[in-house]
């Protein structure tokens, strides 16, 4: 065997397809001047003969009509399969924000009204006790509070009876 | 440089959208390859023309998916390499009886029997079949990665790179395993070599 680059890239194009003329004619001057690669370059071009004659493995007339059939089939059966994900989810990727969001909405919705019950109730409690207050004698029975104070004069204790009483 | 536009993946393209005639053309185009791959990687015509089937539904589940990245051809034998590694794996570790298979008595049968439809007369005809199923049995011995470097390799579609591709190694690992494997051949084939019942002008 050689490394001779001519001899080897004229070789690896043997190994695909068959030389074209000019590269027969090339090879074989190479040949002519490096004889004792010949024995080699004979190996290697009935090696390619042989691989060439490998026959074909007979095809089915029908094969492609089975394989169309069976991809269609697959096609449709993956289809089944994850109809849920590619066929019904799409359509109802809106449905978990809409969820979201009426949650949301609710939560608020009832915690104003709460509120608004907290406060009602607690204006009731104040109007409650003022109907009370509406019982109490009027402003007129102090018109002569001083007068009655100035004639009232404080009275003080009896120091000498506590005295006797302790 | 540009590339020249692959007339396989715009058809592919088409079947992406659904086109099942696109898919029934590209079917049409690679069966007879991807059998041939397929019946040499697993040595028995009824598991090779399922793998192939398979292949190919491979392809039309996965067209979503196809991208022009790289050539049709190149995606394809990648997917028809995977599925019968994956097929030869799961067979060593759940072998069974191969049709394939010696059975006492029948030693001497060839493994399979195809027609030759090329013009030859009777005797030519019988010793182009013992050469061929001398071929068979060399490359069967091979290792995997071997074997399918070399099939590939007859494959006018493919070039050295893309069968790199297919491989998942780089060139120079591409080229040394086709040589590797063509030394073995020719070490096994030498003594039928040498008549030059093979020889064709190349």
């Amino acid at each position: 065997m050689t490394n001779d680059p001519i001899y080897n890239h004229l070789r690896e194009l043997s190994w695909r397809r068959k030389l074209t003329d000019a590269e027969q004619a090339q090879l074989r001057a190479w040949l002519a001047a490096h004889a004792e690669a010949q024995t080699d370059w004979e190996a290697e071009a009935g090696l390619n003969a042989a691989l060439s004659r490998l026959p074909d493995v007979p095809v089915p007339s029908n094969f492609t009509a089975r394989v169309v059939q069976a991809a269609e089939r697959e096609a449709a059966a993956e289809l089944r399969q994850s109809g849920w994900k590619w066929t019904v989810w799409p359509r109802l990727r809106w449905l978990p924000r809409v969820v979201l969001t009426t949650v949301t909405v609710s939560a608020v919705l009832v915690s104003c009204l709460v509120v608004q019950d907290a406060q009602r109730k607690r204006l009731g409690v104040s109007v409650a006790v003022v109907s009370t207050v509406s019982a109490l004698p009027g402003p007129d029975i102090l018109k002569d509070f001083d007068a009655i104070r100035a004639s009232n004069p404080t009275v003080v204790g009896d120091d000498t009876l506590l005295t006797v009483l302790q | 440089m540009a590339l020249a536009p692959d007339p396989d993946a715009a058809l592919m393209l088409r079947v992406k959208q659904g086109n099942t005639d696109a898919f029934a053309m590209l079917v049409d185009k690679y069966k007879q390859p991807v059998l041939n791959l397929a019946y040499r990687m697993l040595r028995d015509a009824a598991e090779a023309e399922d793998l192939a089937q398979v292949v190919f539904v491979q392809v039309f589940k996965s067209a979503r998916r196809y991208e022009v990245s790289s050539k049709f051809s190149t995606w394809l034998f990648t997917i028809a390499r995977n599925l019968c590694l994956n097929e030869i794996r799961r067979r060593s570790r759940h072998p069974v009886d191969s049709m394939d298979t010696s059975h006492p008595g029948q030693e001497d049968q060839p493994l399979q029997q195809f027609e030759d439809k090329r013009t030859a007369s009777a005797p030519e005809r019988l010793l182009y079949g013992e050469l061929e199923e001398k071929i068979e049995q060399a490359l069967a011995a091979l290792p995997e990665n071997q074997r399918l470097a070399i099939l590939l390799c007859r494959q006018d579609e493919l070039s050295y790179e893309e069968i790199a591709k297919v491989l998942g190694c780089s060139l120079s690992a591409t080229k040394s395993l086709i040589h590797r494997g063509r030394e073995t051949l020719k070490q096994k084939l030498k003594p039928y070599l040498q008549t030059g019942a093979w020889h064709e002008s190349n």
